[in-house]
């Protein structure tokens, strides 16, 4: 572990550094943790395993009952995060993406439920919430006598956060809340609200503060469940802020500051999400491998097929990377790392669209059944769809991760730039700056004087993905240098290329925390017993591999602006423009 | 009331494939097992934690102290006892190899001489030795009645005498006892309505649960808190001997797995007669 904990991982690595000691060793929960784990894997198949047809009547009806409500709030879940003096739990953050996982693979619209409550809802009280507000909330948030929301969607505000238009005015010793807020999980029974409002002037663009809003407050109303493609029985509402008078004493964070408490509930929650894709996911491979090796087809278990081979294969190695990643991410959070924020979001975009994947396949493996309302295939593919829009659609998330990635070589080139410009006011520390970035690229090119170009700790087993992650790191640095030497500040309309840019990062990160993980595996169990783990960072690597260069390639040599000019023709013409009669 | 509740972790009977003989056939092989609470003996935790406490008001009035002979990783399923309500623990170690009905009987007597429960109940067997005597053996060391099956339990207004009915192949017997005594349960324990404790509502109903009540996350919380003593067999004066010991394992013949659909009652007779020759 780095002594400095400000060090982010893929930051470091768009300059072209490994920095190896951020991700091994591989995060482990201390054994009384574990065994704890268990003790609530045991106890959550006997509050859960039983309601399989109830999950099912209550995804058709579209709601589940409030009885059902009050068991969850009685067996505990709502205090999952909260310390144990305000009568929670106090999982650390691995923890906590691990019984989310356990409760995703009975039913994801009760992980949602849980998950909306813990990782976002009262998220910002415990980041944020001074001593006093969280003695007065955290008890009966933990009992589940308040479920929490957060309300950050409008009508209008979706991807762009910022332009919200709930306004709150200061009134004396209270804030004044009016607006409306979109698609709140929880909405229909929630008894706190994180909602986010601007207080500054109109033209204060982003200038927002968080405020705690019990709901028994006046002017707080909800409208009706909406009707969902998935996680159906999960309570999404509008919520109405009509004249609230907030007390002056329910401002979460400083005011002012409510972006930067909205997006640090986000990436800390993230791992919530992604727990409960994970847990989906590994649901999934039990049904799959169930079904293949029951059916039989053409004389035999439809098992012994190489294409359903392949699907079940995949699904392993794409559940591996997956846990990987966000026991990771967790990892770092528990750890005290500060800066995890890309990390966090590639665990969010690669784990939701490994489930994805993982569902479809399934269904597909399970063929005409996977389409039948009896089994459960189908639903989870419903279900796990909305993990790829909320909490930040997967493609802003792409644009967040790449920009704010390459963030420390756009200040390093800021700096050149200025400084080629300074020159001659200043040559002493002019020449410096120019001759650190003419090394870095010097040795960049060369490969030569890179005191963080490798990995040195990893079991020589895994030398071969070692080296291929090494190349990559080379070629991402020079790349992203490249990039934004082109476009300068306008890399932030430049999408195309950014993508491409984040989609490589996904691979080399969730590729790091693989190798990590099955090298974990080897100084455990010895390169014998780690030898299916060796296997499946062996496939991934692979794969990963054959992305980044395609993806590597594209960067100089695309369609792009062919792509554009077709999508703008649609617009033009509002709908396809061929047809054959 | 207090109530001792012997307790085994044994193989996790829904992973049984997962089972392994040692080459030389001399034992079975534990590596790679998972672990869980014998069925049995969470039938008889549910019961003893019905007899003390008020089910309605969910508080609990009397004590069960969970004891487990075996190695020290069974402290793990004794903490799952805990955390379901039981109020203490005592792990008394000892290797899997060393022990059978007799000794742990011998040990179990010992634990029960020192803590002086009203009552024992426990499992009528283990899913994996399957032998079905260990409670008659220790209610003889103890010089206690035994009650085998029982599927009612009704304490009187004292606490001290039960109405108990048993669960047997020809039907129900019902007898009355006055403790401490042995009781070991059958799985009809598990009706909503089976104990009487006269402390919760005689018209309260427990929900069906297979397996008895699962613990809620503060259960598991509060059990971190609550004690375990560790004894050991010599520390207890126990040195009762094995009277059982295994020639050889061997693990079952693999099935056919083929069904055959019959279309009468006459049919299945026959088949079963000529074919499977099982009649
Ligand atoms: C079931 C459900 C539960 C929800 N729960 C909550 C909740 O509890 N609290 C809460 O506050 N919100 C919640 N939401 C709202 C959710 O977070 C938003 O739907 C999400 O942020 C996306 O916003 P939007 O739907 O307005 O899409 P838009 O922002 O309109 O985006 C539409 C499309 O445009 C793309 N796009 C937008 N801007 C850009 C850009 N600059 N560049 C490239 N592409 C762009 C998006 O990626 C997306 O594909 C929930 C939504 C649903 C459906």
């Amino acid at each position: 572990m780095v002594e400095d904990k400000t060090t982010s991982f893929m930051r470091s690595l768009c300059m072209g550094e490994i920095e190896e000691d951020v991700l091994l060793p591989f995060p482990q929960m201390a054994e009384s943790e574990q065994e704890t784990l268990r003790d609530i894997a045991s106890a959550l198949s006997g509050l859960l395993g039983p309601r399989e047809e109830d999950f099912r009547a209550w995804d058709r009806e579209g709601e589940m009952p409030s009885d059902f409500i009050d068991e969850l709030k009685e067996f505990g879940l709502f205090g999952l995060v909260i310390g144990e003096a305000f009568g929670g739990m106090g999982l650390g953050n691995m923890a906590y993406s691990r019984t989310l996982q356990e409760i995703a693979r009975y039913d994801a619209s009760v992980a949602v439920t849980v998950g909306a409550h813990s990782s976002i809802g009262m998220k910002g009280l415990l980041l944020y919430g001074t001593d006093e507000q969280k003695k007065r909330f955290l008890p009966e948030l933990a009992t589940g006598e308040r479920v929490a929301a957060f309300c950050l969607t409008e009508p209008g505000s979706g991807s762009d956060a910022a332009s919200i238009t709930t306004t709150a005015v200061r009134d004396g010793d209270h804030w004044v809340l009016n607006g409306n807020k979109l698609w709140i999980t929880n909405g229909g029974f929630a008894r706190f609200f994180t909602v986010f409002a601007k207080t500054g002037d109109a033209e204060q663009r982003g200038h927002m503060s968080a405020f705690i809003v019990p709901r028994e407050l006046e002017g707080v109303s909800t409208s009706a469940h909406e009707d969902k493609m998935g996680i159906r029985a999960s309570s999404t509402t509008m919520v109405h802020f009509d004249d609230v008078r907030v007390p002056a004493e329910n401002l979460l964070g400083e005011e002012g500051k409510g972006f930067k408490v909205a997006m640090h509930i986000l990436n800390s929650g993230r791992t919530g999400l992604g727990g409960g894709s994970v847990g989906a996911m590994k649901k999934l491979i039990q049904l799959s491998t169930k079904q293949a090796t029951e059916r039989k087809q053409f004389g035999k278990p439809i098992a012994e097929y190489g294409l359903i081979k392949q699907k079940v294969g995949h699904m392993v190695v794409e559940c591996y990377a997956a846990e990987a990643a966000v026991s990771m991410v967790a990892g770092l959070v528990d750890a005290g790392y500060e800066e995890y924020a890309v990390e966090a979001a590639i665990s969010k975009v690669f784990t939701t669209e490994a489930l994805w994947r993982t569902a479809d396949e399934a269904l597909q493996v399970a063929g005409g059944n996977g389409f039948m309302r009896e089994f459960p295939y189908e639903r989870v593919l419903r279900d796990c769809r909305i993990n790829r829009i909320f909490e930040g659609t997967n493609d802003i998330l792409r644009l967040f991760v790449a920009l704010t990635a390459m963030n420390d070589v756009a200040s390093q080139l800021k700096e050149l730039s200025s400084t080629m410009k300074g020159l001659l006011n200043d040559p002493i520390k002019g020449f410096g700056v120019l001759s650190n970035y003419a090394m870095k690229h010097a040795s960049l090119q060369t490969n030569l004087g890179r005191p963080k170009g490798r990995f040195t700790k990893l079991h020589p087993a895994l030398s071969e993905e070692a080296e291929g992650f090494e190349t990559a790191t080379r070629q991402l640095a020079l790349a992203v240098d490249r990039v934004l030497r082109k476009h300068g500040k306008n890399i932030i309309g430049k999408q195309f290329a950014s993508r491409r840019l984040a989609d490589i990062m996904i691979d080399l990160f969730v590729l790091a925390c693989v190798l990590s993980r099955a090298h974990a595996s080897i100084e455990a169990n010895g390169e014998e017993g780690a030898m299916r783990e060796i296997q499946i960072a062996h496939v991934f690597a692979g794969q990963a591999r054959g992305r980044i260069r395609r993806n590597f390639r594209k960067i100089d040599n695309n369609d792009d602006e062919l792509i554009k000019a077709l999508a703008d023709g649609a617009f033009e013409d509002g709908k396809f423009a061929w047809d054959t009669i | 009331m207090k109530i001792l509740v012997p307790i085994k972790r044994v193989a996790d009977p829904d992973n049984a494939n997962k089972v392994k003989v040692s080459a030389d056939g001399t034992q079975v092989t534990t590596e790679g097992l998972e672990w869980k609470m014998n069925p049995f003996d969470e039938w008889a935790l549910e019961a003893a934690l019905r007899l003390t406490e008020d089910g309605a008001a969910k508080s609990r009035v009397g004590e069960v102290v969970l004891v487990s002979v075996g190695p020290k990783e069974a402290v793990a399923t004794v903490r799952e006892g805990l955390a379901k309500g039981a109020e203490r623990g005592v792990i008394v170690e000892g290797n899997d190899n060393d022990l059978d009905s007799n000794v742990i009987a011998a040990a179990l007597a010992a634990v029960a001489k020192k803590e002086s429960p009203d009552l024992i109940v426990m499992g009528k067997q283990t899913v994996d030795g399957d032998s079905n005597v260990a409670g008659t053996v220790l209610a003889d060391k103890l010089g206690w009645p035994i009650i085998n099956y029982a599927m009612r339990i009704e304490t009187s207004d004292d606490g001290k005498t039960f109405a108990i009915k048993r669960d047997l192949d020809v039907g129900v017997a019902s007898v009355k006892v006055t403790g401490p005594v042995v009781i070991t349960v059958s799985d009809s324990i598990l009706h909503p309505e089976s104990v009487k404790n006269g402390v919760t509502p005689a018209d309260f109903k427990y929900p069906e649960a297979e397996g008895g009540r699962y613990a809620s996350l503060k259960g598991i919380m509060q059990a971190k808190k609550k004690p375990i003593a560790e004894q050991t067999l010599s520390g207890l004066g126990v040195d009762a001997k094995r009277t059982v010991t295994y020639k050889k394992f061997e693990l079952p013949p693999a099935r056919s797995g083929q069904t055959t659909f019959v279309e009468s009652v006459e049919e299945l007779v026959e088949k079963l007669r000529t074919e499977a020759k099982v009649l």
